[in-house]
């Protein structure tokens, strides 16, 4: 087995509160690839964006990872102090936000933010910095490039914020792009273009991306392997053809049933899942998921299921699908 | 403030106009503001006058008999010692700007430090040192806390300057922290420590620019405050210990006024009420002009 870009492995996340820890991510394990696209899926609350921040090293104060390595490109960045992470943020790996409303600073010209990037990585002159941040804006699709580096924020439309934002992260070329739902704000067409320039853009550079989202539709026109996370666990992994073909863990199942599509009979309503995401301070024993599946067995409550492959996939269910 | 918008050397914006243009555009659009301006440009205009020693500057010489009226030589009239009057409030006036500015400065730069630094780690020792200082100068009665300091510091002119930024700033640096606390859970603080950028260098880049508006409005509010408790504080005989000040004067003026001699006493009080009613619809503007929730013009 090469070793790959990003190894994750057995991480566990907890979060100080006056009720005591909590625990956000339990266990999480994956590897990503140079190059390639993982999505991570799960409702909000799942703890994909909680994973994410601990990669990129930004957990919040009173966070803090309790177990598990985070290899990139065979560093562990568990173990790394600030100062170390700051070096790697920005220019080995990089993360686009979710708001791209809020995300620049309103008081800077956008061009600005992106020359600060390149002045503090690479150390650039101010005027080669502006040469690169004007070819990197063409190539995240923006027209008139010189132009809209001495525009404020507050001039541009969402999706040309978020091109900026994605300008800004790749810059420096990572090797690793965190993106954290970055179409969820914006309209349908302008999440398709933005979609699209960050594959293609991603391809072009050689760099992977963890892709987070909620929206299965995202991830079935950019990924390459999708991850499922159910109240803070993985509960499958497999190569989005794969996943989209057979989902083994009921809880896959369930969110593509869920999805409104054009079907052959028109239903009379939309399948839900019934039952909310435990509370994280009362998760049962057993599978998370079992209180709403509707396959769930004795067993289910007793043990926890631990990931195994069934065909391409890894699921952590003892009934998986398919298997009737 | 170094951090303000800078521009890019040879890409001049056609439409492009920063934040602070709008709120210039917007302030000089108001009339009150701009005639709250133009009192104080006045005022100013006359401090610089003293500065420059182009008149104030015959303060202290007994320049005519005691208490004359208002003539051609004393336009105001004179004091008890023969002093003219129109020569001291013009001096005053200097007094006055060097009190507000040197108070407002002082204590929006300490605001700005200990209000950001607070904010950024709230919930942490830095956070709450901070807001113990500010708790216990703000719990020291004002004017005992002046005493105090002149006391201690034995008749030093700047005892007023010293206890005035020290009780000041402790407004401004809560206000500053709340913004910031505010600020910093935006995404573009997160984008900048995604970026990896250092702590202080998110605070002075990213999140002090932003607080700019309060700071600027707060300065103006000071500066009134400092010029109106100089005042009370010369009064009392605790502010101003060399040269003459608006305070010193009214000060003066309390047996005089029972006398029926009010030219002192009318003198200052006009120029102290004009200059800060000027100061107040300046601020009023100010305010409106750089509030992010007005758009438009």
């Amino acid at each position: 087995m090469t070793s790959a870009l990003l190894e994750v492995e057995d991480l566990s996340i907890e979060f100080a509160t006056e009720a005591g820890p909590l625990r956000a991510v339990e266990q999480v394990s994956f590897r990503l690839e140079a190059g390639r696209t993982l999505g991570l899926v799960g409702e909000s609350g799942c703890g994909k964006s909680v994973t994410s921040l601990a990669l990129m090293g930004l957990l919040p104060g009173n966070g803090r990872i309790v177990t598990g390595r985070i290899l990139f490109e065979g560093t562990d960045l568990a173990t790394l102090d600030q100062a170390a992470l700051r070096r790697l943020r920005g220019r080995r790996l990089s993360m686009i936000f979710q708001e791209p409303m809020t995300a620049l600073n309103p008081v800077y010209r956008a061009g600005d933010q992106i020359v600060e990037v390149l002045r503090r990585h690479e150390g650039l002159s101010r005027r080669a910095a502006l040469d690169r941040a004007i070819e990197m804006l063409a190539r995240v699709g923006i027209a008139a490039p010189e132009q809209r580096m001495v525009d404020f924020p507050h001039q541009m439309s969402g999706g040309m914020r978020q091109r900026i934002m994605i300008a800004m992260a790749l810059v420096c070329r990572p090797r690793l792009l965190i993106a954290d739902e970055p179409t969820t704000a914006l309209d349908v067409t302008t999440q398709a273009q933005v979609l699209a320039e960050i594959s293609q853009l991603a391809a072009e550079l050689d760099t992977a991306v963890l892709l987070i989202t909620h929206d299965l539709g995202v991830v079935a026109e950019t990924c390459d392997e999708v991850m499922v996370m159910y109240a803070g666990q993985v509960v499958e992994q497999a190569p989005v053809g794969a996943l989209f073909a057979q989902p083994r863990h009921r809880y896959t199942e369930g969110l593509l049933a869920s999805i409104p599509r054009i079907r052959k009979q028109p239903l009379e309503r939309l399948p839900v899942i019934p039952g909310t995401v435990p509370e994280l301070s009362a998760m049962p024993t057993g599978c998370r998921f079992a209180a709403r599946c509707p396959q769930a067995q004795a067993d289910c409550r007793a043990r926890t299921p631990e990931l195994r492959m069934l065909g391409r996939s890894r699921s952590a269910c003892f009934h998986p699908a398919g298997e009737e | 403030m170094s951090a303000l918008p800078t521009d890019l050397i040879g890409l001049e914006p056609a439409i492009g106009r920063s934040p602070v243009r709008r709120a210039a555009g917007r302030l000089l659009a108001d009339r009150w503001a701009m005639l709250g301006l133009a009192i104080v440009l006045l005022f100013f205009v006359i401090a610089l006058g003293v500065w420059a020693g182009l008149w104030g500057g015959n303060w202290m010489a007994s320049a005519g008999q005691r208490w004359e009226g208002p003539s051609t030589r004393h336009w105001l009239g004179t004091t008890i010692l023969g002093q003219d009057i129109l020569e001291r409030v013009l001096f005053s006036t200097r007094t006055a700007f060097e009190i507000g500015l040197i108070v407002a400065l002082a204590s929006s730069m300490l605001g700005a430090l200990f209000g950001a630094l607070s904010g950024y780690f709230a919930g942490t020792l830095i956070d709450s040192a901070v807001l113990w200082l500010t708790g216990v100068l703000d719990a020291i009665p004002f004017y005992l806390f002046v005493a105090a300091l002149a006391f201690a510091l034995k008749g030093n002119p700047w005892a007023m300057h010293i206890a005035m930024v020290a009780t000041f700033w402790t407004t401004t640096a809560r206000l500053v922290r709340g913004e910031v606390i505010k600020l910093k859970e935006l995404e573009f603080v997160e984008a900048a420590r995604a970026i990896g950028l250092h702590p202080l260098t998110i605070i002075h880049r990213h999140i002090l620019p932003n607080t700019f508006h309060i700071l600027l409005v707060q300065a103006t509010i000071v500066f009134v405050a400092a010029i109106k408790s100089e005042v009370i504080l010369s009064f009392l005989g605790l502010g101003v210990q060399d040269g003459v000040s608006w305070g010193l004067m009214i000060a003066e003026s309390t047996t005089e006024v029972t006398a029926g001699h009010y030219m002192n006493f009318v003198a200052a009080s006009s120029f102290l009420f004009v200059l800060v009613m000027g100061f107040n619809l300046f601020a009023d503007g100010l305010q409106d002009a750089l509030d992010p929730k007005r758009s438009g013009r």
